[in-house]
């Protein structure tokens, strides 16, 4: 099956040839059954330096959470996936759409993901 | 405490007055807000002789706190109709405030229509010169010219837009490179400045004796905090998202969700998205070098430095700044996908004096009447600078989104109370729509910034999908009264919302300076008599609950990619104020 992946900010180095400075987009080719972690393994980026993630316009993930790794990606899916450094503040998001999983992971933080930085150990 | 200077534009007066005890604890927004509330009517004309025109630092602008360089302008909005403060950064505040000004009120219609003034204040006082040598002109030039003149002083303007009294006129700030590239845009503020023949206040803080600070000690105490906890957070620290990439760092983010309102709210996704986000201006600007800079301050002593300046391909400077909001609505919601093109249309608004995010919102929507095709950046040129011109078509694009559409007959109308949105879809982002939706000034993204503290962490036990979306969005829109009052900088909340003690140093800079006891727990009530003025006022301009809501289309045309509509009751939104 063949997903559509934009790679955002210093991830587009992973780009391979589709890769501009800033930004990549590329339609890999993976098999049935794979994973958002299987995904990351074959593009090779390293789960610490993925940040922001959306699957088809919903928010998986924050930095730090790692909380859509688990998640099988069907054909045709759009994942967007952002470095470490980037934000989205709170009352930009509060009302938007994330994924059941981010949402169980943000509950079990302080203040429920209130905050807007999520680097490790806060 | 300061003195208020207050200027007379029919007989061309100013005189400075001690501070009555009702403004004494305000700056900023507070005190635009609280002599809107105090003395105008709110029947008034906004470009009558009845409206004033208020500006105001912050409580803490021109002392040494960080990045706290916001100037208020208030009044009553002949664009909304409603109460309306609107902030700029640029070097205005902090001369304003050093030269021991709490605010400067303008009032009164010119005897002699078409006269234009230049003010001009330094510690000997205020005088009135004639503008003739300024008239006219667009606010690049108006700037060249006042600097040669004055020397480096702050600059506040309006341009071409201003003069026509246009309801999309913004007021604008020169900036440390002296030019115009700050504005408080919002609300056609520029059209009051405009009313009053008033074309430019020129600002020389040269020996001027200071803000005083009534509790020294507590006030480092706190800028520290401030300065501390801005330099280690990710966000607004240095190299981290702001400064390397801008406020358009939420390009790609809000595209991703689904949430990048495109082609006149008509679809949450840009194709072209990456090619005007942050990431390509840090690149375009890396290449190209000369002038062009990322990492670049708006006001001396601002320490989160979200600015830049884009250059032409040659290096040369073109435009200073290519902001999310600015990007956003001249750019994605016009279905143009490049930065030399947001760039030469963002110059534009700049020089003719209009605000990006309305002008953005009435181009898409002429191109929704049929005045051109979306993507048509050149046609969409042509357009902004036929406001200029004075032309009748020039006029109703001066006028905003709202009126343009009225004259297009274009029902898909993306504005609250007549101000056009910013760049969050409210079907994607159900939380920003009940912001837009109850804000005392219209759809303002800037309203609901940061939140009350008890809503934060403390011990734990704040689940906020737990809290209901009403009661979110008022502790929102009150704490964001009270920073919008200090004079710091809104992008400060990114840090203090995640680091108590910079929260602490807001409130302690801030209560030093005035001499009060304020606590972190204080911040929602203070910000909450704000709103209280500002809601008073509006209610007697006869707004009531049935304006505070998003534009009907919402509710019924499904935004793709989600296809969702709007769909947070009629009743939580009035449980906002409820």
């Amino acid at each position: 099956m063949t997903m559509d992946v934009c790679l955002y900010g210093s991830l587009a180095q992973y780009g391979g040839e589709a890769a501009q400075s800033f930004y990549a987009q590329l339609s890999p080719t993976v098999p049935p059954g794979t994973t958002m972690r299987d995904l990351l393994a074959s593009l090779g980026i390293p789960l610490e330096e993925k940040g922001i993630t959306f699957l088809n316009a919903v928010l998986t993930d924050m930095p730090g959470l790692h909380a859509d790794l688990d998640l099988v990606l069907q054909d045709g899916d759009h994942i967007g996936l952002f470095s470490r450094t980037y934000m989205w503040p709170y009352q930009y998001r509060f009302g938007a759409k994330i994924s059941p999983e981010l949402e169980k992971a943000l509950k079990q933080r302080q203040g429920g993901g209130l905050h807007h930085s999520y680097a490790a150990g806060k | 405490m300061g003195k208020i200077l207050r200027v007379n534009m029919t007989d061309l007066t100013a005189k400075y007055e001690d501070v009555p005890e009702k403004y004494a604890m305000w700056g900023g927004r507070g005190f635009t807000s609280a002599v809107t509330f105090n003395e105008v009517l709110p029947t008034c004309h906004p470009l009558g002789p009845l409206n004033k025109l208020v500006i105001a630092p912050g409580w803490v602008s021109g002392t040494a706190a960080p990045t706290s360089g916001r100037t208020s302008f208030g009044g009553k909005s002949p664009l909304t109709g409603t109460i309306k403060e609107s902030n700029a950064g640029g070097l205005a505040s902090q001369k304003i405030a050093r030269l021991g000004l709490k605010g400067i009120i303008v009032e009164g219609l010119p005897k002699e229509p078409g006269k234009w003034w230049t003010l001009k204040i330094t510690k000997d006082g205020a005088t009135f010169l004639p503008a003739d040598d300024i008239a006219g002109k667009g606010m690049y030039e108006v700037c060249k010219i006042l600097g040669e003149k004055h020397g480096k002083v702050a600059i506040i303007g309006i341009g071409p837009a201003g003069e026509m009294k246009l309801t999309n006129a913004g007021i604008c700030v020169n900036d440390t490179e002296n030019t115009a590239g700050r504005y408080a845009g919002r609300g056609g503020l520029g059209a009051v400045m405009g009313s009053k023949g008033l074309k430019a206040i020129v600002i020389d803080d040269t020996g001027g004796p200071g803000v005083p600070i009534a509790n020294k000690e507590l006030f480092d105490q706190g800028r520290k905090k401030m300065a501390d906890s801005s330099r280690q957070h990710a966000i607004t620290k240095k190299d981290g998202a702001l400064n390397a990439y801008g406020t358009a760092v939420l390009v790609n983010i809000l595209n991703e969700a689904g949430g990048f309102p495109t082609r006149n709210f008509t679809s949450g996704r840009f194709e072209l998205a990456a090619q005007i986000s942050g990431e390509a201006i840090n690149a375009g600007v890396k290449e190209r070098g000369g002038e062009g800079r990322v990492g670049h301050p708006c006001h001396p002593g601002c320490i989160i430095q979200c600015s830049n300046i884009w250059p032409k391909p040659d290096g040369s400077f073109h435009v200073s700044v290519q902001e999310y909001e600015s990007v956003w609505a001249l750019g994605a919601d016009c279905g143009i996908g490049n930065l030399d093109d947001t760039g030469d249309l963002i110059w534009l608004c700049n020089d003719i004096g209009l605000d990006t995010i309305e002008a953005g919102n009435t181009i898409a929507i002429a191109m929704e009447g049929g005045l051109l095709q979306f993507g048509d950046a050149a046609g969409a040129k042509k357009l902004l600078a036929e406001v200029r011109t004075g032309s009748p078509l020039g006029r109703i694009i001066g006028n905003g989104g709202a009126f343009t559409a009225r004259a297009l007959g274009v029902t898909r109308v993306p504005a609250v109370k007549g101000q056009c949105m910013p760049a969050y879809e409210p079907r994607a982002v159900k939380g920003i729509g009940i912001v837009y939706a109850t804000s005392t000034m219209g759809a303002d993204h800037t309203s609901g910034y940061t939140i009350a503290p008890e809503l934060l962490s403390v011990g734990g036990k704040v689940d906020p999908f737990a809290v209901s979306k009403a009661d979110l969005a008022r502790a929102f829109l009150a704490t964001t009264a009270f920073l919008d009052a200090s004079g710091y900088c809104l992008f400060n909340a990114f840090h203090i919302l995640d680091i108590p003690s910079g929260m602490e140093g807001m409130v302690e800079s801030a209560a030093g300076v005035l001499g009060t006891n304020w606590k972190v727990e204080d911040i929602t009530k203070i910000g909450m008599e704000i709103l209280k003025m500002e809601r008073a006022f509006n209610e007697a301009a006869g707004f009531t609950k049935a304006d505070d809501r998003l534009p009907d289309f919402m509710t019924y045309e499904k935004l793709p990619p989600h296809n969702t509509v709007f769909d947070v009751p009629e009743a939580e939104l009035d449980k906002v104020y409820g």
